[in-house]
C-alpha cells in the first residue's frame, strides 16, 4: 500500500516496523502528508465521538422478533407434520396456503 | 419465567445449543444480548432507523432459520454481525440510487457530551453514506464497533488482510467526504 493509504493506520497507531518507518520518513519530507495526517487525526476524534452515540434497538424490538420467530417455528412444524401426513402433496398445499 | 432464569447465566454457545433443540426462550436471550449491535450495524449501513429495524429483524429471523449451520467457528456475535451486514448490504444494493434519509441523531437526555456525540454521529453517518459499501462496512466495524481486523474479516467473510485494506481505503475516502 502507498504511504497515503497507510497514513490513517499511522494516525491510529496500528503500524509497526518497516511500514511505520516508511510513513515517518515520508512525513518528515512532505508538508502535504503532515497536513493530511492532521485531517486524519481530526477524523478519528469525530469517529470516536460518533462511536459513543447511543444507538440502541428500538423499544419492543425483541418482542417483534419473537413473534416473527414464532411464526417461522410454527410454519416449520406445520410443514413437517403435513409432510408426515401427506408427503409432497401436503407440502405443496401448505406452500400454496402461505401464498394466499 | 423459570425457563428464562435458567438460561440467564448460560454463555452464547450454550444458548445456541438450546435454541437448536427448539428452546425459543434461549433464542430470545440471544436476541436480547445482541439486538443493539445488530441494530447499530444495520443503521450504519442503511442510514435510516426504520430500514435498520426491518433489516435487524430479518437478520435475527435468518439466524433462527440457519441456526443448525452455526458451528461455533466464530463467536455468535461475529456470526450475527455477518448476517446483519449481508441483509443490510443486500437491501442497500436493492435500492441503489435512492438517497437515504438524513440520519436522525438519537434524542439525548441532555449532557453536552451526548449532544456532541450525536452531532458527530450525524456528520459521520452522512459521510459514510458517500463511500462504497464494502469500505463503509469495514469502517463501521473497525472504527465504530471496535472490532479487530480478524473479527472484521470474519464478519464480512473476507481475509484479515482484505479487511485491513478496505478499512485503510475507506478511511481515505471518508476523510475526503468529511472535508467536502
Amino acid at each position: 500500500m502507498s504511504v497515503e493509504e497507510l497514513l490513517a493506520a499511522y494516525a491510529t497507531g496500528e503500524l509497526e516496523g518497516e511500514e511505520r518507518e516508511r510513513v515517518e520518513s515520508a512525513l518528515e519530507e512532505s508538508p502535504r502528508l503532515r497536513s493530511e495526517l492532521e485531517q486524519y487525526e481530526a477524523m478519528f476524534v469525530l469517529l470516536a465521538a460518533a462511536a459513543e452515540e447511543e444507538v440502541k434497538a428500538p423499544k419492543g424490538f425483541r418482542g417483534r422478533v419473537e413473534r416473527r420467530v414464532a411464526i417461522v417455528a410454527y410454519l416449520g412444524a406445520a410443514t413437517n407434520a403435513l409432510d408426515d401426513l401427506a408427503g409432497a402433496y401436503g407440502r405443496a398445499i401448505l406452500y400454496y396456503l402461505r401464498l394466499v | 419465567m423459570l425457563e428464562l432464569s435458567k438460561t440467564m447465566k448460560l454463555d452464547d454457545g450454550a444458548l445456541v445449543e438450546r435454541a437448536k433443540s427448539g428452546d425459543r426462550t434461549a433464542f430470545s436471550q440471544l436476541v436480547a444480548r445482541h439486538e443493539d449491535v445488530v441494530y447499530r450495524v444495520c443503521f450504519r449501513v442503511l442510514g435510516s432507523r426504520e430500514d435498520a429495524e426491518d433489516a435487524a429483524q430479518e437478520a435475527f429471523v435468518r439466524a433462527y432459520k440457519k441456526l443448525d449451520g452455526f458451528e461455533g467457528r466464530s463467536s455468535f456475535k461475529t456470526w450475527m454481525v455477518r448476517l446483519s451486514m449481508n441483509v443490510s448490504l443486500n437491501e442497500r444494493s436493492k435500492r441503489k440510487g435512492t438517497l437515504p434519509e438524513a440520519p436522525m441523531p438519537a434524542p439525548a437526555p441532555d449532557p453536552e457530551r451526548e449532544l456532541l456525540a450525536s452531532e458527530a454521529a450525524a456528520r459521520v453517518h452522512g459521510a459514510l453514506q458517500e463511500i462504497q459499501p464494502n469500505h463503509r462496512a469495514a469502517i463501521s466495524l473497525r472504527d465504530l464497533e471496535g472490532l479487530s481486523y480478524k473479527e472484521v474479516g470474519e464478519s464480512l467473510d473476507i481475509a484479515e488482510g482484505t479487511a485491513r485494506v478496505w478499512a485503510h481505503r475507506g478511511r481515505a475516502k471518508l476523510r475526503e467526504a468529511l472535508s467536502e
